[in-house]
């Protein structure tokens, strides 16, 4: 159901977001990023030889793993984002950028409360040692009034939640959790914003009419170009039928594409086990014949 | 004079230009034509009553000449108004034109010439009629007179045409099923057995060539008639021998099969298609296994279900079981190869049900063993044998089949005995941080790292990679739904490019294989199949009370008393486990390599029967068989006799005594021409095979008798780790934590670079929720515990300790043949890690993690994947410092091997065959199949070899566990 609060809440509020953002296969051309690239993985090619350079060879020194460790890397950062993506954070969606897996773009959206109607965008930053040092950064592009949200830099304070970033214990989708959850019980302990704690404590209503106006600010900034120079960065542009209703009617039928999906297929296991048995082919009745 | 050669040659062009000049005749003046010729033929037939008087060949040739002129008429008649005859149909349906010229030449001397004649002239107008011919008793009436008078004894130009008449009206009525009461009722009149065009069929179903095509095409045909009629269904499962012929006569075309195969190099392992398309006999088999196939796919589940039951007795029973035991390894060998290339020929779910539960669960009467296991044991022997048996497994783990996983190795896992209690928690764990990757990843042996190999095999550059993007090929359902990822390695390190392609390969076959893995009843997660419910000792009452039941109710039950497969009595039983335990203890682990007598005597199985030749049932079977394939096959009127004959069989299954035999016999009404005796046996054989079947289950209780000692003697032999008691268990686990305990503090202090505090206090408080805040340092847990190796490593080398029966004779096996990879020849090797990464891209978490999770903790008698891996490493870097050109060795053999890569990659394209080749092996890394000729390495340095190939190996088996840490666990639906 988060697909439908999501263009409800694009269209209540008459912004219309692009499915691009959903779909990264449908994003631009990329630009050349001076490296070399393996565009594809071809299937079956053969490993192209060429002689390494002895200084290549001297970066090796420290054994076998550092060749490997960027795939390790990878791997976490991925197994992290499926986690991500099977919470279903309500009013939360990021994605990785296409520079590095270790930066995610990210968009907040804020259904009640204080900062209702807010549509925040952050980063993600992500140590490189992951998981072993610090906890990831979350960086608003507008600082948003907050008492956590630092005025200049628009960094969350994240650490105060997860002093020590704990490998298996601790996961992003905690951080972005988090993230959500400071908009709705505000905490004006050791603040980054003092100005904001101080009048959530003494003046409420000038604090909220100060979030009115912040929230304000920041969907006025809604359209702009993203921050960052990235083909995967979430950038929002108003509603172009040409454009947005073929990616809309995609995102609203690819649910039902699973089960076809498997119908077509040849490939199919097989199974004569009656559920609850342990017994092969004790099922009493005839497989289906497909 | 054109129409008479038109006729004989059944000329099409010379018909259309006939038409073209018919064309614009009125209908009244082809009547008086018709009328005219008609009563020329009336005349000729009156005066010259070839019994009386020798017709000439004058006469005969101008009544052909009458005759092709009305049928041509009758040919080219529309039908009249609303369906109704034309008038020249009506004529001669009230002239009964066709019956009257079928008796005269009946009359005449009725030769092979005459019957052709008569056929070729009903396929001319059942195939060119512009009207319904059939419907019309006159018409088809003395059609079936004909067709039957053509049955049995005719030359070979009477039986194409016959079948193709066959053919032709077989389609008629796929188009047309009114017509079929007609036949039922016309035969009827006849007095013969019903539905002769079926019968008739029957005989030409083995044939080779065009007439045997065409009478699978017409039977076909009538198959795929029988799954909406109920009658034509019923009338060939009750009344015709149409499932008995088609199984026994694979059982004699399988027995003129080489016995043994000449084979073309001591690589070869299985039967690919340009090996099979060279032999003849092969083909012929492989079309009828097709057929069989094929039936079995389009019709009535009557007929499916007699059919496979057939195939099951009186095929796979009789004669590929044996076989499978015949003395000489090359027999076998030849066997379990073609055995493997049926099942990868078989496609339609019922047939390859029964060859799979053959090959799960049958038990050959001859050594009464089961015969997997038996085949199993076999991947163990040095020779050829082992390497044909493996890729037999291979194909059976390539199936994606729950019940083949369950009765090889996931049954043995469900109770979880394989690991220490504390882990079971751990089964559905998720390795986030590819730790198990680099586990397997550091074991890469000096010589292969990365920074001494010279590269031939991977390419030093950086690499920015992303995933899902323009590759419009990978479709897979992550991406599929939307949620991509694109993930960059953007830091200037120098990577294995080749790993690359392992991981793609490895994303491939496991997100297959999930797939594939929809249609299983569990999901095998360490909690369901719950594992206390499916401890050893409840498993064996659960099978005895399966057994029974079996008995009671036999699997798929007949609406009808028809011979049922009398499914094998062990079909649920598990208690054989025990004795393959045994008999899985391989002789070539524990020392130099023995012949396989000697291997037989050590593994104390009972010595087989010098089985010079087959048993007589199976010969007679076999007689029999090819006497229906390459003989005569009369159906005749004794069909209620079969029925008998049957029902009796199927009492006889039902353990009816054996002295019924007499009795019964004496009720069967004689037949009157007593051919069935002479010529089928079926009944001699059906009992011999039932008496056999009875004698079988006393043998095997026996033995089950004489395997509870051995049974004792093992139990004893391992009853720290297998016994059923809770209480000895829960008494191990704590001897178990304590020498953990003791374990840890010692190795505290060197315990490398993360602080190994409190591994125990891990142990104890496994369960910590994802936001609490306590201070267990997980770094230790999951990256070096060097602690709980110890006990592991202490156990290598002691191969007779660690034989390891918990995780089942398969996969110990499996891992015992690797273990000794180093001498094992390259294409062994193949197989065998070609296998290995087969089962590791399963998704189930019990296979998953037993498999692919350096971390579990398993019991002390368990050999895991991971330990067999470390020991090779070891043994590798042992031969790598004695050798001194080892490093150069190495190099040679990566070059070797891929030369043999790209060579391979071109053959690839050619061969079409897909199951040959799994997603997962399509793109593997220098893992195919055997080499060209090396230049510069013999293949005898199989260290050399090992070793490369170990390396690659590694690799594949982590990129399988780093994919599996992402793709397991996103939801498929969605």
């Amino acid at each position: 159901t988060y697909l439908n609060d999501f263009w409800e809440k694009g269209r209540s509020d008459g912004e219309e977001q692009s499915g691009e953002q959903q779909q990264p296969r449908a994003s631009p051309a990329r630009p050349s990023f001076g490296k070399k690239q393996l565009p594809s993985i071809p299937k079956n090619a053969v490993p192209i030889t060429k002689p390494a350079s002895p200084a290549a060879m001297a970066q090796l020194a420290n054994g076998t793993h550092a060749s490997y460790g960027p795939f390790y890397l990878e791997y976490s950062l991925l197994a992290e984002f499926t986690l991500v993506i099977k919470q279903k954070l309500p009013g939360i969606y990021v994605q990785p950028s296409y520079k590095s897996a270790l930066m995610w773009f990210g968009v907040i959206f804020i259904r009640h409360g204080l900062y209702q109607d807010g549509v925040f965008k952050f980063t993600v930053y992500i140590p490189d040692n992951y998981p072993d040092g610090e906890c990831p950064r979350v960086v608003f592009d507008i600082p948003v009034f907050h008492p956590l949200v630092d005025p200049v830099s628009g960094e969350l304070d994240v650490r105060r939640a997860f002093t020590k970033w704990r490998r298996n214990h601790n996961h992003i989708w905690q951080v972005l959790m988090y993230a959500r959850t400071v908009f709705y019980k505000i905490n004006t302990m050791e603040p980054l914003n003092p100005e904001a704690a101080v009048l959530y404590d003494k003046d409420v209503q000038l604090f909220k009419s100060k979030v009115v106006d912040s929230v304000k600010l920041c969907n006025s900034h809604l359209f702009d170009q993203p921050k960052m120079d990235d083909p995967y960065a979430i950038s929002f542009s108003s509603w172009n039928p040409a454009i947005h209703d073929e990616a809309k009617e995609r995102m609203f039928t690819h649910k039902r594409r699973p089960e076809d999906h498997q119908k077509g297929l040849q490939v199919s296991g097989l199974s004569w086990v009656k559920p609850g048995s342990t017994q092969p082919f004790s099922r009493d009745d005839n497989p289906p014949l497909s | 004079m054109m129409m008479a050669s038109m006729v004989a040659n059944g000329n099409r062009d010379g018909r259309q230009g006939e038409a073209l000049v018919l064309k614009g005749v009125d209908p009244e003046t082809c009547m008086i034509v018709f009328k005219n010729h008609w009563a020329q033929v009336v005349k000729i037939l009156e005066k010259h009553d070839p019994l009386r008087s020798n017709t000439s060949s004058n006469m005969a040739s101008a009544v052909q000449n009458y005759v092709e002129h009305i049928l041509f008429l009758l040919m080219e008649e529309d039908a009249g108004q609303a369906g109704a005859m034309g008038p020249i149909l009506e004529f001669v349906v009230m002239e009964n034109v066709m019956e009257r010229l079928f008796l005269w030449s009946l009359r005449r001397q009725f030769t092979d010439d005459m019957k052709l004649e008569q056929l070729k002239m009903y396929e001319m107008i059942v195939g060119q009629a512009r009207q319904p011919l059939l419907h019309h008793k006159p018409v088809l009436r003395p059609l079936m007179m004909l067709l039957s008078s053509c049955s049995g004894t005719a030359g070979p130009e009477v039986e194409a045409e016959l079948v193709s008449l066959l053919n032709q009206l077989c389609c008629v009525l796929a188009k047309d099923q009114s017509v079929l009461e007609l036949f039922f009722h016309t035969s009827e009149d006849q007095g013969a057995a019903n539905f002769l065009i079926f019968s008739l069929l029957i005989p030409f179903i083995h044939r080779e060539g065009l007439v045997g095509q065409q009478a699978r095409d017409a039977l076909l045909l009538i198959m795929s008639l029988s799954a909406e009629n109920q009658r034509v269904a019923q009338h060939i499962a009750e009344n015709t021998y149409f499932c008995p012929v088609l199984a026994t006569g694979l059982s004699g075309l399988y027995s003129s099969l080489p016995t043994k195969l000449e084979v073309p190099g001591e690589e070869w392992h299985c039967l690919h298609r340009e090996d099979w398309l060279q032999m003849p006999t092969l083909v012929q088999f492989l079309n009828s296994l097709e057929f069989c196939n094929a039936v079995i796919q389009v019709a009535h589940p009557n007929i499916r279900d007699q059919l496979v039951s057939y195939i099951y007795n009186g095929f796979l029973v009789p004669v590929l079981a044996p076989a499978l035991h015949k003395p000489t390894l090359e027999e076998v060998m030849t066997t379990t190869a073609y055995l493997d290339l049926f099942v990868r020929s078989v496609s339609e779910p019922v047939l390859l049900q029964t060859f799979l539960s053959f090959i799960l669960l049958h038990v050959h009467i001859l050594d009464t063993l089961v015969h997997i296991l038996d085949t199993l044991s076999r991947i163990n022997t040095p020779f050829q044998l082992g390497t044909v048996s493996l890729a037999l497994f291979q194909t059976l783990i390539g199936l994606y089949c729950e019940d083949v996983m369950l009765q090889l190795i996931l049954r043995y896992l469900i109770p979880c005995n394989h690991m220490m209690l504390s882990q079971r928690r751990v089964v559905k764990e998720r390795d986030f941080y590819s730790v198990s990757a680099a586990k397997i990843l550091a074991l890469t042996p000096s010589c292969c790292s990365p920074e001494h190999s010279p590269p031939p095999l991977r390419q030093l550059d950086s690499i920015l990679w992303s995933k899902g993007t323009d590759n419009k090929t990978e479709e897979t359902f992550l991406e599929e739904d939307g949620s991509c990822y694109s993930c960059v390695i953007g830091s200037e390190i120098y990577l294995d490019v080749n790993y690359l392609h392992y991981l793609y390969n490895a994303r491939l076959g496991i997100s297959s294989c999930t797939r594939a893995c929809q249609v299983w009843s569990a999901p095998y997660d360490g909690e369901d199949p719950p594992p206390e419910e499916y401890q050893p000792s409840a498993l064996e009452e659960a099978g005895a009370r399966g057994r029974q039941a079996q008995t009671v109710n036999p699997k798929r039950s007949h609406p009808h008393p028809r011979p049922r497969p009398p499914c094998p009595p062990q079909t649920t039983d598990p208690a054989p486990t025990n004795q393959l335990e045994l008999e899985w203890d391989d002789s070539y682990d524990a020392g130099p390599v023995v012949s396989l007598e000697a291997a037989t005597a050590e593994s104390s199985r009972p010595p087989q029967l010098p089985a010079a030749e087959p048993p007589k049932h199976i010969q007679e079977m076999r007689r029999t068989a090819i006497m229906l394939v390459k003989g005569s096959y009369i159906e005749e009127s004794d069909f209620q006799d079969d029925v008998m004959v049957y029902d009796l069989v199927a009492k006889k299954d039902a353990r009816d005594t054996v002295d019924r035999r007499r009795p019964s016999r004496e009720t069967l009404p004689e037949s009157e021409e007593s051919e069935i005796d002479s010529e089928f046996n079926l009944e001699e054989d059906h009992f011999k095979e039932s008496s056999l079947q009875e004698k079988d289950e006393v043998n095997s209780s026996e033995v089950t008798k004489g395997s509870k000692e051995v049974k004792a003697h093992v139990a004893d032999h391992n009853s720290n780790l297998q016994s059923p008691s809770a209480e000895v268990g829960d008494d191990l686990m704590g001897q178990y934590e304590e020498l953990i305990r003791t374990l840890g503090s010692d190795e505290a202090g060197t315990g490398g670079s993360s602080p190994v505090k409190t591994v125990d206090k891990e142990f104890r408080n496994p369960v910590v929720t994802p936001m609490e805040e306590d201070e267990v340092d997980f770094s230790s847990f999951s990256m070096d515990t060097p602690e709980l190796e110890k006990p592991h490593s202490s156990l290598f080398g002691t191969n007779e300790d660690s034989f390891s029966l918990p995780v089942g004779p398969f996969v110990s096996v499996l891992l015992s043949r690797l273990e000794n990879m180093l001498d094992n020849s390259l294409h062994v090797n193949l197989l065998l890690t070609g296998i290995l990464a087969q089962l590791a891209a399963y998704p189930q978490p019990l296979l998953q993690s037993f498999l692919l999770n350096t971390n579990m903790v398993f019991q002390p008698s368990v050999r895991s994947l991971y330990q067999v891996l470390a020991s090779l490493k070891n043994q590798i870097e042992q031969q790598a410092s004695t050798k001194k050109d080892f490093p150069k060795l190495i190099t040679s053999a990566q070059h070797c091997l891929l030369a043999r890569e790209s060579s391979l990659k071109g053959q690839d394209t050619n061969s079409g065959d897909s199951r040959e080749c799994s997603p997962l092996e399509a793109g593997r890394m220098m893992k195919s199949s055997p080499p060209p000729q090396p230049k510069t390495i013999s293949l005898a340095r199989t260290e050399v070899f090992a070793t490369v190939l170990f390396t690659e190996f590694l690799k594949e088996l982590a990129a399988i566990a780093q994919e599996h840490s992402i793709l397991s666990h996103v939801p498929m639906e969605e």
